[in-house]
């Protein structure tokens, strides 16, 4: 066992964990953090994805003690103070969800997007989101709340 | 998985590592294909040598009008280099048809390369660049060119002792043009077929190549060079009847398995499809003043 000192969601968090642990498991087993959803496990899905250093990765394919002195951003991390962020405002409102699985893998490939190309054309939407699957919406809502967050930032 | 990882704070000290524990103990770089492997328990070592502490491995350098790339450098910085999108931005273009996003964010391209996986994107662009893999142990280091690198499916020729430290990439002759293709179901998915086609036009005569050279990913137990296609297209003048003669070539060098995602026989005609549109694409860029 290891004990690993992780930033995350802008909080210093000391945990103790295997030394070759995976980061999703770290997040989902010891600190109970079940935002991140275990998909594949095999790097496909994306259900795991969150944000090192702003960075979307997936946590399935991660080790913890790697995450040391890196900023580790997770879904639960969007709000602020109870209030949705303007992307999850506009899944919502689009409808850019069923059953929501991979809704936090989106939220946070999304989020990456958007931080490093405010302004993404679809197609840099859909190569933005190629790391992540969704088989409910077909896509075209999660499209749609993205567009929008990119719209609102023009004016 | 209660593995123990070796975190090394130099080379050198991974180098005695890797020496004192051989195969105990697996490189792990991006860890995007190797994490997966321990998962599906299909390599079981007792350690994890971690690589990412050696800022060392990271990073490019000029040398000798190329690059030298350390093997630690992730496939993102590789698609969005300024210097590897103006010196060579067939790597680029190839780099960014690696996986997805966030597994470019974490691989790396030595990584891509040690493992070795049928329809990797790299090996064939790296290929028909003409890299060279530096390899260190602590007894010394080699210079291994990438056509004599790859062994087998998932095998290479690194020992159990080495490291790949750096991939050198030689400097394209000018004029030079290049293209990667590759065919997949899913964007993120592996090649079924990738090819890479790099074009050195003969400077005194307009519309005659110079040099060719023609590389096949996930069509063979290892990445290749279409030699016998190659040396057709070497000093020919290039119209249809050439390129689709070459394809057939290069088609019939390919030794393709059947597997999931595709049979031999349609790797094989996809070789040939690929083949003809990499190098009609790389000859029309090449007409269009545009770099490989």
């Amino acid at each position: 066992m290891a004990k690993l000192n992780l930033h995350i969601n802008g909080d210093e968090v000391e945990v103790e964990a295997k030394e070759s642990a995976l980061l999703l498991d770290v997040l989902r087993q010891n600190l109970e953090m079940t935002g991140t959803k275990r998909g594949c496990e095999t790097s496909h899905c994306g259900a795991c994805t969150v944000l090192l250093d702003g960075m979307a990765v997936h946590s399935c394919v991660v080790l913890a003690a790697r995450c040391e002195g890196k900023e580790i951003s997770t879904v639960e991390g969007l709000s602020e103070g109870g209030e949705l962020s303007q992307l999850q405002r506009q899944f919502l409102k689009h409808g850019a969800l069923q059953c929501g699985y991979c809704t936090p893998g989106m939220l946070m490939a999304a989020t990456a997007l958007l931080h490093r190309n405010p302004h993404p054309s679809l197609e840099e939407i859909k190569n933005g989101l190629d790391g992540n699957l969704c088989r409910c919406t077909g896509y075209t809502g999660i499209f749609e709340a993205i567009q929008a967050c990119a719209q609102a930032k023009n004016g | 998985m209660d593995r123990k990882l070796i975190r090394p704070r130099a080379i050198e000290e991974a180098l005695r590592e890797r020496e004192k524990y051989g195969r105990d103990a697996l490189p792990i770089a991006g860890g995007q294909s190797l994490l997966v492997l321990l998962r599906n328990k299909l390599v079981d070592p007792q350690f994890l040598l971690d690589l990412q502490t050696l800022a060392e491995l990271e990073g490019m350098k000029s040398r000798d009008g190329g690059l030298a790339i350390g093997a630690m450098t992730t496939i993102h910085t590789l698609a969005s280099s300024r210097t590897i999108q103006t010196m060579m931005p067939v790597l680029a273009q190839g780099a960014s048809k690696v996986g997805s996003t966030a597994i470019r964010n974490m691989g790396t391209i030595g990584g891509n390369l040690c493992h070795n996986e049928p329809g990797a994107d790299l090996p064939p662009v790296l290929l028909a660049l003409n890299a060279v893999a530096e390899l260190r142990s602590s007894k010394g280091s080699r210079k291994i060119p990438l056509r004599k690198f790859f062994h087998n499916y998932f095998e290479t020729v690194v020992t159990p002792e080495e490291l790949v430290c750096s991939i050198e990439v030689p400097a394209l002759p000018r004029g030079a043009s290049g293209v990667y293709l590759k065919h997949a179901i899913s964007s993120e998915d592996l090649a079924i077929a990738g090819v890479a086609v790099v074009l050195v036009p003969d400077e005194k005569r307009t519309g005659v190549v110079r040099e060719a050279r023609i590389a096949l990913g996930g069509v063979a137990p290892v990445p290749l060079r279409a030699i016998k296609a190659e040396a057709v297209v070497s000093g020919a003048e290039l119209n249809d009847e050439t390129i689709r003669g070459v394809a057939e070539i290069a088609a019939s060098e390919a030794d393709p398995m059947t597997d999931p995602h595709g049979s031999a026989e349609y790797r094989t005609k996809m070789v040939k499809v690929l083949v003809r549109r990499a190098i009609t694409a790389a000859a029309a860029q090449r007409n269009g003043n545009g770099k490989a």
